[in-house]
């Protein structure tokens, strides 16, 4: 068994196809996975009769359980649950007309929610009960005062753990290929099928991962740079 | 006018604020002082609701609130009845000390930007931070940010400014120039209600002082009647403890 480095490059250009849906499972499971976090957070630190509970209840349940099994489940469950829904209706839908990135996107929105729930409720709970106070204290409304002054001091605390959120989501669409959609590890695989040259055509799609996750490691340093401007850190 | 009419508050079983009733004329400044635990700052707290009273009513101007039946609007309408001035100071910390004088003016008054702007600069000249504007509160002193806190009250022109201790947290040579500011702003005839420990400034500066303890008000007065010749024995320990050089007889 030798190394064939000349097809690790053959590899690399090959997969270069299967960036863009690498990126838009992870950009939309993280989008999205933002959203339901920020509403989760806010329902449990409101402790809101409920709703509250529920999210509890769900973040427990998606964090203590594997991606690929919430992958499993949507792309099992959802269609038998719609299907149903939609004979009862008689809405004419079929589940089979989702298409199968559909199924990725739903489900890892929902794992990437739960995760990122905790990190932005970390970082409201880090702002100072001052700050809030204050904003009261001129007048301001609690809608007003937590999206004007109490979100980005959050947010300028979460984003070293929002990051990690992005790039574990980035690594996780890998998930996506047993659904059959083909982002870079599917690729990889793909590409080898030919020739067996395994090892070359994963080397290659860790090259590309690497290379994603450094990208977004300096658009958070940027971003962390300009949001921060206000900070002087306790430690350095 | 403020006036406070038997308010009441508890945490739990324990009752903080007894039926207090407390009136403020219009220009006035009023000073409450009282040991930790009295309830003087819970009291002050309680003007612009950032502590819920269990009972009382409150009235600011032509505003009156019943403190029972009070909805999330009716405290939105209090609210902007007073500004307050902090302990920490509490400044926006992501926004530098121009931002945080028109953020009230911007968001809740909504004024023009370039008017906002205008008013807030002019503010920070007067309480000595002309050349501060774009500065974040982490680069200010104690001092700056505390006068910084004063002008953002300020910018909003409500009927009352709550003072919440508000040299507490500073050293003590940075005091001199944060009430210098506040008594400035009370000559300006600026309705003012302060808690403090500084006993210097409540003879000079209060109309009115007010001393509380175990959630009731003990004694008030002038500054002269009250600290020269206070009637209640519980007032005259008091002040002997804090101002050893002043002799009462027990």
């Amino acid at each position: 068994m030798k190394i064939d480095p000349s097809f690790i490059w053959t590899a690399l250009v090959q997969l270069l196809s299967a960036i863009p849906t690498t990126l838009v499972i992870t950009a939309v499971s993280v989008t999205a996975g933002f959203v339901i976090g920020l509403i989760t957070a806010l329902l449990r630190i409101y402790k809101v009769p409920v709703l509250g509970q529920i999210a509890t209840g769900y973040v427990t349940f998606i964090r203590g359980t594997p991606m690929l099994t919430h992958l499993l489940l949507i792309y099992f469950g959802l269609p038998m649950l719609l299907d149903a829904l939609s004979a009862q209706f008689g809405w004419g839908f079929k589940s089979s007309s989702i298409p199968m990135i559909g199924f990725a996107f739903i489900s890892f929105s929902i794992t990437a929610g739960a995760y990122m729930a905790e990190v932005i409720r970390s970082g409201l709970l880090a702002v100072n009960r001052g700050q809030l106070e204050a904003a009261y204290s001129v007048g301001m409304t609690t809608p007003q005062a937590l999206r004007r002054i109490v979100f980005p001091q959050a947010l300028a605390v979460s984003l070293p753990n929002l990051s990690n959120s992005v790039i574990g989501m980035l690594h996780g669409s890998t998930l996506a290929f047993t659904v059959s959609v083909v982002e870079i590890n599917a690729k990889a695989q793909i590409v080898a099928s030919t020739n067996w040259k395994f090892f070359e055509a994963y080397l290659a799609a860790a090259v590309i991962f690497w290379g994603l996750t450094l990208l977004i490691e300096r658009i958070t340093a940027v971003i962390e740079k300009r949001i921060n401007l206000y900070n002087r850190g306790g430690v350095a | 006018m403020i006036k406070l009419t038997h308010i009441s508050k508890s945490f739990g079983r324990h009752q903080v604020l007894k039926q207090i009733d407390l009136t403020v004329e219009k220009g006035e400044v009023v000073v409450i002082l009282g040991p930790s635990g009295s309830g003087k700052t819970t009291l002050l707290r309680c003007v612009n609701y950032l502590e819920k009273p269990s009972d009382g009513e409150i009235a600011i101007g032509d505003y009156r609130l019943s403190c029972k039946h009070a909805s999330k609007k009716d405290i939105h309408q209090l609210r902007q009845k007073s500004a307050m001035v902090f302990q920490q100071y509490n400044l926006f910390k992501h926004k530098t000390a121009l931002e945080n004088v028109m953020e009230g003016l911007v968001v809740v008054k909504k004024l023009p930007k370039e008017e906002a702007k205008t008013r807030s600069i002019a503010l920070l000249e007067k309480v000595g931070l002309g050349s501060k504007l774009d500065a974040y509160p982490s680069q200010l002193s104690g001092g700056q940010q505390q006068r910084v806190g004063i002008a953002r009250a300020l910018a909003l022109e409500p009927e009352v400014i709550l003072f919440d201790e508000p040299t507490s947290a500073l050293d003590p040579e940075l005091v001199g120039e944060v009430l210098a500011v506040i008594r400035k702003i009370a000559k300006e005839g600026i309705t003012m209600i302060v808690v403090t420990h500084e006993m210097g400034f409540a003879r000079d500066v209060a109309n009115h002082v007010v001393f509380m303890d175990g959630g009731v008000i003990v004694e008030e007065g002038p500054p002269a009647e009250l600290f020269n010749h206070p009637k209640e024995e519980r007032t005259k320990q008091f002040l002997k403890r804090i101002t050893p050089e002043l002799n009462y007889s027990i």
